[in-house]
């Protein structure tokens, strides 16, 4: 069993692990830039590690400091939690040559998985279905030449990139070219590699993706399903498990693939295998995530089973003897995230100050935040401020008690989403599960905020101004002679 | 003397009409009686607007009152109304970076003329793109980034005139 994991990350999910490796009765230690010296994830580890850097997001980068850190807390093994270092197999290597327990995956299936192009000739290899694509090998001429054969629409991204940066989809050949040296560029800037590569752009398409772990010798599971399709800016926003409108059969085999694949990489610890879904039931190999997901939560709602220790316990040494049949599927899970952004405004990010807070709470809800009131929202991190997740017997159930919980939800000093993910549940398609990557877009006009009518607006404004002191004063604390001029001019 | 709200991008007038036997408040020429019952133990509080009840959540900090009414936010902007009076009507010619960011693309130039919602930049913040469309017609007055430069949050980015007559 791990003694001390040192935590490669921040927020959410790093009071999220913190959370098991205590109930686990392992100590954990933090790490923080000064910018978050007052974070929450700080404050609920055992240890926390200052790292010095001029900018943020640079600290929870440096692989030397993070490294100088574990050394100097005692801790045995690394958790990095998602994004940052996370699929970074030189820090996964460099962790392993310090003598410390990676949690996560082997860095070179870590760098295999890293690379769209290579990972794509993988699947293939495993005989996993994949879009037909196109890869840039010489020039930028060539690509478009090779793209344009492919037939339209396309979708062009980043080779080496993720998270929706650089992506976009071309539909005629006339504009492929300007958008083929923009995506590069994009690529260059983002991940420094300028290669792109394009593939068959499926018109409403599902994302499925498929939580896999395994012990690295070869022995792999599956915990099902997630659908992640209700996303904005490429992002997802909402996730479920199981997919609405899923035919079993059809699970079954996107299960299998996700299996096949990752038990042909010998894949160690969790790890998640994204498919696109085409209304015609035939799916694609997106990419796999060498990590652990945003949504993780979703999974862990449905089979009842702790993610995080599950990843604990397999690097602890222990042997991972969990067989398919040992896993099963209950009841529904939804997964919103709530973003620091303005919907109203083509999902800007905001920033602000936590003023005030009210994390839902009851049965089937869990909220996994990092928020505490007086905290500052910035722009040095990503906009995502916490994650609410409801489970219930069906989707109906969880859907409603999603949208009690989003009523519950009090969050005030920054614009967030929450609102906006209550109109997505209380929407006709979404309820009856008629999901694509497309959603928000389709939904735009039944999604945006309703008008104030005139009653509305007043109410709104009459709640904000007594929230003055000044109007406050106006109000109630003038001298009688004023009051009654009031009284009369009514 | 009233009070200047801004929701939405739209100023309002506030100010206070009567007292009793119900505080009465004047918006925007029309009148409504308020009665404010005390906030409860999480600070929840119901408002009853012409005896229409409402929950109520608020927090101020500067000159913004964050609300949430019943199941939707709302952000307001406050100003007393000797310093909405000292302000002219430059609004919306200005245009400033809500946050620190860099410049990705610049697609206005300088006098050009542009029409409301044209896009005029690019830029990236937070990891987002973001395109800055004209809030108006109008002629570039003037431009203060540069492709590839970096801004700070509060940073005039570009401004625009009216077009003349």
């Amino acid at each position: 069993m791990l003694k001390n994991v040192l935590i490669a990350n921040r927020g959410e999910i790093a009071c999220r692990i913190i959370r098991t490796l205590r109930r686990l009765g392992i100590q954990s230690t933090a790490v923080y830039h000064f910018a978050d010296r007052g974070a929450p994830h700080v404050a609920a580890a055992d240890y926390a590690v200052e790292l010095t850097a001029e900018v943020p997001t640079a600290a929870y980068l440096d692989v030397a400091q993070l490294l100088a850190a574990a050394r100097s807390a005692g801790a045995d093994a690394i958790h990095p939690g998602y994004g940052f270092l996370a699929e970074n197999a030189g820090f996964a290597a460099a962790v392993e040559d310090a003598g410390l327990v990676f949690i996560g995956p082997q860095p070179e299936v870590i760098r295999l998985m890293g690379d769209k192009i290579i990972s794509r000739e993988f699947a293939v290899a495993q005989g996993v279905p994949v879009a037909p694509s196109c890869k840039q090998e010489g020039s930028l001429e060539d690509f478009v030449a090779g793209a344009t054969a492919i037939g339209f629409p396309l979708l062009i991204k980043a080779a080496a990139g993720g998270g929706g940066k650089g992506m976009s989809i071309v539909r005629s050949a006339d504009e492929l070219p300007a958008r083929a040296a923009t995506a590069s560029s994009e690529a260059l800037r983002y991940f420094a590699d300028g290669r792109v590569y394009a593939e068959r752009y499926v018109e409403r398409p599902r994302h499925i993706e498929v939580q896999v772990f395994g012990d690295g010798q070869g022995h792999v599971v599956h915990l099902f399903e997630r659908e992640c399709s209700v996303q904005r800016r490429f992002q997802k926003i909402i996730e479920e498990s199981p997919a609405p409108n899923l035919p079993a059969a059809l699970r079954d085999r996107i299960c299998t693939a996700a299996v096949q694949l990752a038990a042909a990489a010998n894949y160690r610890n969790a790890g998640t295998v994204e498919f696109i879904l085409a209304p015609d039931g035939a799916f694609y190999f997106l990419e796999m995530n060498t990590r652990l997901q945003v949504e993780h939560p979703v999974t862990e709602c449905v089979t009842g089973l702790d993610l995080v220790e599950l990843q604990l316990r397999l690097a602890g040494g222990e042997p991972f003897s969990l067989a398919q049949s040992d896993i099963t599927q209950t009841g529904h899970a939804f997964e919103c995230r709530l973003c620091a952004e303005q919907p109203e405004h083509d999902f800007r990010p905001a920033t602000g100050r936590v003023m005030r807070l009210r994390e839902p709470a009851g049965e089937g809800l869990r909220f996994d935040g990092g928020l505490r009131e007086g905290l500052a929202i910035t722009a040095a991190f990503d906009s995502m401020l916490a994650k609410l997740i409801a489970h219930g017997g069906d989707r109906q159930e969880s859907a409603a008690r999603m949208r009690d919980a989003l009523q519950e939800l009090v969050l005030l000093g920054v614009d967030h989403n929450a609102d906006y993910l209550g109109r997505i549940f209380a929407h006709r398609a979404f309820l009856a599960g008629q999901l694509h990557t497309g959603f928000v877009v389709e939904h735009a006009a039944a999604l945006a905020a309703p008008t104030l009518d005139p009653t509305q607006r007043a109410a709104v404004l009459i709640a904000a101004v007594l929230g003055t002191d000044e109007f406050q004063r106006l109000a109630y604390d003038c001298p009688e002679p004023h009051a009654s001029i009031g009284h009369w001019r009514n | 003397m009233p009070s200047i709200l801004t929701l939405d991008g739209a100023p309002a007038e506030l100010d206070v009409t009567a007292r009793r036997p119900l505080l009465t408040l004047q918006v925007d020429g029309q009148a409504y009686t308020v009665e404010e019952l005390p906030a409860d133990e999480d600070g929840a509080r119901t408002l009853l607007i012409n005896g229409v009840p409402y929950t109520v959540w608020r927090t101020r900090e500067g000159d913004r009152v964050h609300v949430k009414l019943d199941d939707a936010y709302y952000s307001v902007g406050y100003q007393e109304a000797v310093v909405a009076a000292a302000q002219g009507g430059n609004a919306g010619n200005e245009i400033r970076a809500d946050m620190p960011g860099m410049v990705v693309e610049v697609m206005a130039s300088l006098e050009a003329e542009v029409n409301a919602g044209d896009a005029l930049l690019v830029i990236e913040s937070m990891k987002m793109q973001i395109t800055i469309a004209a809030p108006r017609a109008g002629v570039v007055e003037s431009l203060h980034v540069e492709r590839n430069g970096s801004f700070q949050k509060g940073a005039l980015l570009l401004s625009l005139r009216a077009l003349a007559e």
